[in-house]
């Protein structure tokens, strides 16, 4: 019980003091995120655009593929990664394996189904009739295209916040084809991981400490931010 | 007369449906059209043909005498635009709705915040500009999405039903902007309306549709006088009767039209007549009245329509009477279907067709 | 969008690509047992490197087996592992080359303070018997005796074959119910054995530091330090002609390194000050491996973690290097 608190306390420490490890891990895994949430976003909203939008066969099936791909084990993802990272793998000749970038896409990957499916849904709830509102107004069917998604922006705000929680929180991915490499590929979950394995609680739980802070942070001010608009 | 739009052979069928059925029509530049029939007869698609967002299964459309096709659509999409029934405002400010055509126009930006203040003088709504456009009540929405369509200053405009969800003073607003900017600006109107008061006074000419076919043009005075021939295909317009009339002792008319159903009128006319009361003109009430209306029953709500703003009621005296009631009086009278009711409307109100 | 979208995966790949190649510090990947690493021995030794050479050394924590199957596929350039006959896999597939000896220490069998199963003294093989003895004695299902790794690691891989020298079947006790196996890291397996007052194999180097630096553990060592429990440390570069890509000559520069008078002193010390009376965590290897050391500890070396009486056959060598064997 003891070490716990004393644990809590260095942690504190760690966290006040701009411990500088402690400041680089959180850029790192903000970056990353960062990066990642902004990808999936230009690929998956073009998706749920088509998926939502667009009549065409297999439209059911293309909304369930994605809602079945958000609850993916990051594990079983991390390890289908890893492979085709890997130098042995098809796109081993990149050099991809142990670096940020490889998180990044991971992650990306990860997350595209959350961004596509949340964007679907609060672009289906659009009145459908915006795209011919705004048509004849004056708008092309991109213009138009364009609309129905400014009317869907708080929804795919939310579905990109969502996303850069998963992906800022989740272990498989980052630890599979980043390695935890330190001052490289070191991340929160990461180096939670890692430190409490090497005994160190003080850093590991300063770093979940922050973690959680920014997880919840986000969620909140999403929170106040969605009910100021209604 | 110079002809703004044509419609050759256009038909239009959604799966099994015939919405419109092998339609010809010409539009004069400067008139004001109405198309007049009930509900469902094919009214807001013809429109939404005309306003060129919805493409016929057959037929040609001509705009300025030139043929719309899948090449000039988007261009020839800017001469006309449509105001929905339903008012679809974006998530936005009043200004930004207003400004959104405009902004495709690729107009500056010092110009549109002057045609917005003039337009919004228009529609009786200035200093709106800042407020959110979803927060306005449905009258004030209807008319930021009908000043959306008048700041474009396009030749031809399309109203569908425009004051079918709004209360008496609203539409009367509308009304009485319709009215000026066909006068003032010459702007080529065609309107699908189902209200017969509406369609007697404002048009210059009229086309009557029924089951996607249009059975008669002409100006108001020729198709009401001779309406009483195509009157039972009309049946299903809302508060439109066929009865016999006769002129009483104190000089107003009485029409007994079935059911043993009599309305008071103070027009006077014999014979075979119709009449129409407009929904906006009748009192509902849950009390018997006492009140100076020569007009009252008593009946049934055997159908609730929520039209947002407004909640249109359809009553069963024997005829069956729409009428159209405030949102917030409905909640106040806790209305429900099969609630008893007494409707009430001035001998004034009735119009004999 | 997709084209954005494309486009920024595009030139995040491409620009990892660029930087790696070009502009970034020569970056050698070594892949390592756990042991090494969360002593932080490792980060001494990268501090003392990395001040003379302008290579940025990478380290990726793994198990042993793992940390061989990364070399393997050419994820790496060079591996530090502790498993003489996963090593000689290794090497015999043509993957690795020139396999140096850089460390040793023992592993230890750790149990509760009250020591149960009576392994006071005993060697390691007798140790176990009496361990087994005492889990087959539990009425009790539930209750768990010995915790293993079981996770291919080399820590896992020596219990298996000190099971097999003490005369069982490895297979058939892992099954039994006293036997538990955790699939954790080192220093989850020992915490876990401590909750569970059980006993386990562990490298000295986690043990001393969850025991004697962090008070994590109350577990004790009753077990002598003989032959059997013998823990050799290698370091086997990834072979370029198997890997084209792989970084072979900082790959050999860290490994000089590694046998370096400086870098050996380095091990030999590392953590004298955390763990004072208990002995260290690592020695020299290096100083040993002369065929005319006659000290026991190079004979034990030589018989448990040399291939065909040489750290390093001739065939697995690379002629570029001979001085790494002179």
């Amino acid at each position: 019980m003891n070490e716990i608190l004393e644990g809590v306390i260095k942690a504190f420490q760690l966290i006040f003091s701009g411990d500088p490890r402690v400041f680089e891990v959180t850029l790192r895994a903000l970056l990353i995120s960062g990066i990642a949430t902004v990808i999936a976003i230009f690929i998956g909203v073009p998706i749920a655009m088509f998926i939502a939008l667009k009549n065409f066969p297999g439209k059911v099936l293309a909304k369930g593929f994605f809602n079945t791909f958000i609850g993916v084990p990051t594990v079983g993802l991390g390890l289908i990664l890893f492979i085709i990272f890997s130098r042995a793998g098809p796109l081993g000749f990149f050099g991809l394996l142990y670096t940020p970038t490889a998180i990044i896409l991971g992650e990306a990957i990860l997350i595209i189904p959350i961004v596509v499916s949340l964007t679907t849904t609060a672009i289906e709830a659009v009145d459908p009739d915006i795209m011919n509102q705004a048509k004849t107004l004056g708008a092309s069917e991109s213009q138009a295209s364009i609309t129905v998604l400014q009317e869907a922006l708080s929804g795919i705000f939310l579905a990109g916040i969502a996303s850069f929680n998963r992906a800022i929180a989740e272990l498989g991915v980052a630890q599979m084809v980043g390695g935890n490499i330190e001052h490289w590929t070191d991340v929160l979950t990461t180096t939670i991981a890692l430190e409490t394995q090497k005994g160190n609680f003080a850093l590991s739980i300063a770093l979940a400490i922050i973690l959680i802070t920014i997880v919840f942070a986000i969620t909140i001010t999403v929170n106040i931010f969605q009910r100021r608009r209604k | 007369m110079t002809v703004i739009a044509e419609l050759k052979g256009v038909t239009k069928t959604f799966d099994a449906i015939t919405a419109l059925d092998d339609i010809d029509l010409r539009i004069h530049k400067g008139e004001i059209l109405a198309l007049l029939g009930p509900n469902g007869s094919g009214k807001t698609t013809l429109l939404r043909i005309l306003a060129l967002i919805q493409k016929p299964t057959k037929g040609e459309i001509y705009l300025n005498n030139v043929k719309v096709t899948d090449k000039n659509i988007e261009q020839k999409r800017l001469e006309t635009t449509l105001v929905f029934q339903r008012t679809l405002l974006l998530s936005t400010t009043v200004y930004n709705n207003i400004a959104y055509g405009l902004k495709i126009r690729k107009t500056p930006k010092t110009k549109i915040d002057k045609e917005i203040a003039k337009v919004l003088k228009l529609v009786r709504l200035e200093g709106f500009e800042k407020r959110q456009a979803k927060k306005l009540s449905g009258g004030e929405q209807q008319r930021v999405a009908l000043a959306r369509a008048l700041i474009l200053n396009t030749e031809l405009l399309l109203l569908d039903e425009p004051t079918a969800n709004l209360d008496p003073k609203n539409a009367s607003v509308i009304e009485e902007i319709i009215a000026t900017i066909n006068r003032e600006f010459k702007t080529t109107i065609v309107m699908a309306t189902h209200n017969m008061f509406q369609a007697k006074n404002l048009p210059d000419r009229i086309a009557l549709i029924t089951d996607g076919k249009i059975s008669e043009v002409g100006t108001p005075t020729k198709i009401f006088g001779s309406l009483s021939k195509t009157l039972a295909s009309f049946a299903a317009v809302e508060n439109t009767f066929a009865g016999t009339a006769d002129i009483t002792e104190n000089g107003t008319t009485l029409v007994d039209i079935g059911n043993s159903v009599q309305i008071e009128a103070t027009v006077q006319s014999n014979g075979k007549v119709a009449v129409f009361i407009s929904p906006e003109d009748i009192i509902v009430s849950r009390r018997r009245f006492e009140s100076s209306a020569r007009n009252a029953f008593k009946g049934r709500i055997v159908e609730i329509s929520d039209l947002g703003s407004v909640v249109r009621l359809r009553i069963d005296v024997g005829k069956i009477f729409t009428v159209q009631i405030t949102k917030r009086s409905f909640n106040e009278m806790g209305l429900n279907l099969d609630t008893e009711v007494f409707l009430a409307f001035k001998a004034s109100s009735v119009q004999i067709i | 969008m997709v084209a954005v979208g494309t486009t920024i995966v595009i030139v995040v790949i491409a620009g990892t690509f660029v930087y790696l190649q070009y502009f970034a510090k020569r970056r050698l990947v070594v892949s390592t047992t756990t042991s090494l690493y969360d002593t932080d021995l490792l980060k001494a030794i990268e501090v003392a490197f990395e001040t003379k050479y302008p290579i940025d050394v990478q380290f990726i924590p793994v198990g042993t087996g793992i940390a061989i199957e990364q070399a393997r596929n050419g994820d790496v350039d060079l591996t530090l592992v502790h498993s003489p006959l996963q090593e000689k896999t290794f090497l015999q597939e043509g993957y690795g080359v020139n396999r140096k000896i850089i460390a040793y220490n023992f592993f230890i069998i750790v149990g509760p303070q009250n020591d149960p199963a009576q392994t006071n003294g005993l060697n390691a093989t007798e140790a176990m018997k009496n361990i087994l003895a005492y889990g087959r004695n539990q009425t009790n299902l539930n209750v768990k005796v010995w915790f293993s790794r079981g996770d291919n690691s080399g820590t896992h891989s020596k219990e298996q074959s000190l099971w097999k020298l003490a005369g069982f079947n490895y297979t058939e006790i892992s099954a039994e119910s006293w036997y538990a196996s955790g699939g954790g890291k080192m220093g989850e397996t020992l915490l876990k054995t401590n909750e569970k007052s059980a006993y386990t194999l562990s490298d000295i180097g986690t043990y001393l530091k969850y025991y004697e630096k962090d008070s994590l553990i109350n577990l004790r060592s009753f077990v002598q330090e003989t032959y059997e429990l013998l823990n050799v440390y290698s370091a086997i570069a990834v072979n370029q002609t198997r890997h084209r890509h792989v970084n072979f000559n900082d790959a050999i520069t860290f490994m000089k390194f590694l046998i370096s008078e400086e870098c050996q002193q380095l091990v030999e010390d590392f953590g004298k000050n955390d763990y004072g009376q208990s002995g260290r965590l690592f020695h020299a290897a290096v100083h040993l491996i002369p065929q005319n050391s006659t000290q026991q500890i190079a004979q034990w070396i030589k018989t448990y973690a040399f291939l065909e009486n040489s750290e390093c056959p001739p065939q697995y060598r690379d002629s570029r290097h001979p001085e790494l064997y002179s």
